[in-house]
């Protein structure tokens, strides 16, 4: 059992985002969360990822408490998230936000950085490589020296993935990662994030996109007004009443 | 070559290297966002530890002006670690506020003479010059002692802020660098990309304060007298405008700006009256119209792009 959400619930002031959400997420599963907008899911990520913490629950990671951790804590554990509104380092090239997100997983510090010694110019080496390398999984070019702020939309969605992968996780959270992107766009998502899946990593994806969500996932969880109302396959939730229900409305009767 | 080596340029052309060893250190601490105004605060600690080194305890200039440094990055950690979880505007009038405890208390003290300041600080040329005579080289051609302890200084100087621009062209091409750069862009995202941002944060903070003590540390040995109005809030805002005006997207930047900042004043002296006005209104065009301070990255790349088309015609 990779994550496990015991009995999450998170209220801002008096308003209830989260209640009592419980699930569990598979060694080397891709799990969608889906649900309307609202719904709570990015919070969801929030808890997850230690931005701010759970009013009650538990959330732990291969036996190991999240909670009280701070973000970049987690980020060491193992888990990278990408952000809904994309958040990349806007004046930086696609290539430095991508070393940035190696830095947990790398040691030099001012000293041998002043000085360049044999063993930074190593590290520096390597990782420039590994950046490289995800920058070229992802589809960006690797030539351009014009800032990742500068770059089309769905490149930046691309990029965050990039830059999340840098920092070597065992589970990587995305927060609607196909929100803006064109067919053939998200089609390419589709294979990345299979992609990611065979390179050993857990996936769990908040995605709004249902084609992209029901031919990606093992399984989803639907979240309705900061419920858990769901949880199967996908082929079981599209026959979910209450599901239908979230997202259709219902019939009058 | 006595024109040159007149008594007055090299003042100014001191003050200018003290200045830009001062516009270091504020783009130090800008390098991760964080908008300080505690330098001059930092400043005055580097320099009283040191003035108090050499005068009281007979330390010698070389070990008092890094401890100076030293006592300044403490106290910086200190004040850092809390303030530091303030942003913005908040973070200035924090630091702003740390500036001026540090000045009355200073004031207040016995060992800093109070208002008094500090006087009979040995200057760094004397020493210099006192260092070399003990090798037998007491002049350079014809020039006179005087001249040959100020071109010394100068020397110091420009080897220590050479240094410093080495150390931070270093620094910001290597992962020290780039989790400044990181925090600066989007602190949240780059903590959850997994930087210790309150580490970075303070290590800026810290190296800045060191920066800016040994400025302070320089300046003592420099001008023979140092008290606490030295080093009042004018100081601080005078260290900001070197990277308000230069920018501080590069190092370069707010090194120009203390160079401009610093002659402006003297090319200025024949208006005499209306020097502070035209240095405001100076100030006030370029808030309006180049925020970003004149030189930015967008400047040097615009500059790469015409000098070599104009190579490869």
């Amino acid at each position: 059992m990779t994550l496990v959400l015991d009995q999450v619930s998170k209220s801002f002031g008096g308003l209830a985002a989260l209640s009592d959400i419980s699930f569990k997420v598979n060694d080397g599963e891709i799990v969608g969360i889906i649900g309307p907008n609202g719904a709570g899911k990015t919070t969801l990520f929030n808890l997850i990822t230690g931005i701010f913490p759970p009013t009650e629950g538990k959330i732990s990671y291969h036996g190991k408490n999240l909670l009280g951790l701070r973000p970049y804590k987690v980020t060491a554990l193992g888990l990278a998230r990408t952000f809904q509104n994309i958040r990349l380092f806007g004046h930086m090239s696609p290539l430095d936000n991508v070393m940035v997100g190696a830095h947990c997983r790398t040691k030099a510090g001012v000293w041998r950085g002043l000085w360049r010694t044999p063993a930074q110019r190593k590290e520096e080496k390597s990782t420039r490589e590994r950046a490289q390398a995800l920058l070229q999984l992802v589809g960006i070019e690797n030539d351009t020296d014009s800032p990742a702020g500068s770059l089309p939309y769905g490149q930046q969605r691309r990029l965050e993935i990039a830059r999340a992968l840098a920092t070597e996780p065992e589970l990587i959270l995305l927060d609607e990662p196909a929100a803006g992107m064109n067919e053939s766009e998200t089609q390419d998502l589709r294979l990345l994030i299979k992609k990611i899946q065979m390179m050993g990593k857990t996936v769990v994806l908040i995605e709004h996109d249902m084609n992209l969500v029901m031919n990606v996932c093992d399984r989803l969880v639907v979240i309705n007004f900061g419920q858990k109302i769901a949880e199967g396959t996908p082929a079981e939730i599209q026959k979910n009443p209450l599901v239908i229900e979230a997202y259709l409305g219902r019939e009058e009767a | 070559m006595d024109i040159i080596l007149n008594q007055y340029y090299l003042q100014i052309v001191i003050f200018v290297l003290v200045n830009a060893i001062l516009g270091v250190s504020i783009y130090m601490t800008l390098s991760t966002g964080q908008l300080s105004l505690g330098n001059a605060g930092f400043m005055s600690i580097g320099a009283y530890t040191c003035a108090i080194l050499t005068v009281k305890a007979g330390f010698p200039v070389y070990l008092a002006i890094p401890i100076g440094g030293a006592a300044a990055s403490f106290i910086s950690l200190i004040i850092g670690y809390p303030a530091l979880r303030l942003t913005g505007i908040y973070l200035a009038i924090a630091t702003l506020g740390f500036g001026e405890v540090v000045r009355v208390i200073i004031l207040n003290l016995k060992i800093t003479n109070g208002a008094l300041g500090i006087s009979g600080i040995p200057t760094l040329g004397t020493k210099i010059s006192k260092m070399l005579s003990s090798f037998g080289l007491s002049r350079f051609g014809g020039l006179t002692a005087q001249q040959t302890s100020n071109l010394l200084v100068l020397v110091v100087l420009i080897f220590i802020l050479a240094f410093l621009v080495f150390f931070c062209t270093r620094l910001n091409r290597s992962r020290v660098g780039r989790a400044f750069a990181s925090i600066k862009a989007d602190e949240s995202a780059a903590e959850a990309m997994g930087i210790n941002t309150t580490y970075y944060k303070l290590l800026a903070f810290a190296l800045g304060a060191f920066i800016a003590g040994m400025a302070g540390g320089l300046s003592a040995h420099l001008t023979f007298f140092i008290g606490p109005k030295d080093f009042a809030y004018h100081r601080t805002v005078e260290i900001l405008s070197f990277a308000v005006l230069g920018g501080s997207d590069l190092i370069i930047g707010p090194i120009v700006g203390a160079l401009l900042l610093t002659m402006l004043p003297e090319l200025l002296r024949s208006a005499s009256e209306y020097r502070l006005m035209i240095y405001g209104a100076l100030m006030v065009i370029m808030m309006a119209f180049r925020p970003q301070g004149l030189i930015s990255k967008e400047t040097v790349r615009f500059w790469k792009r015409k000098l070599g088309r104009r190579i490869n015609q």
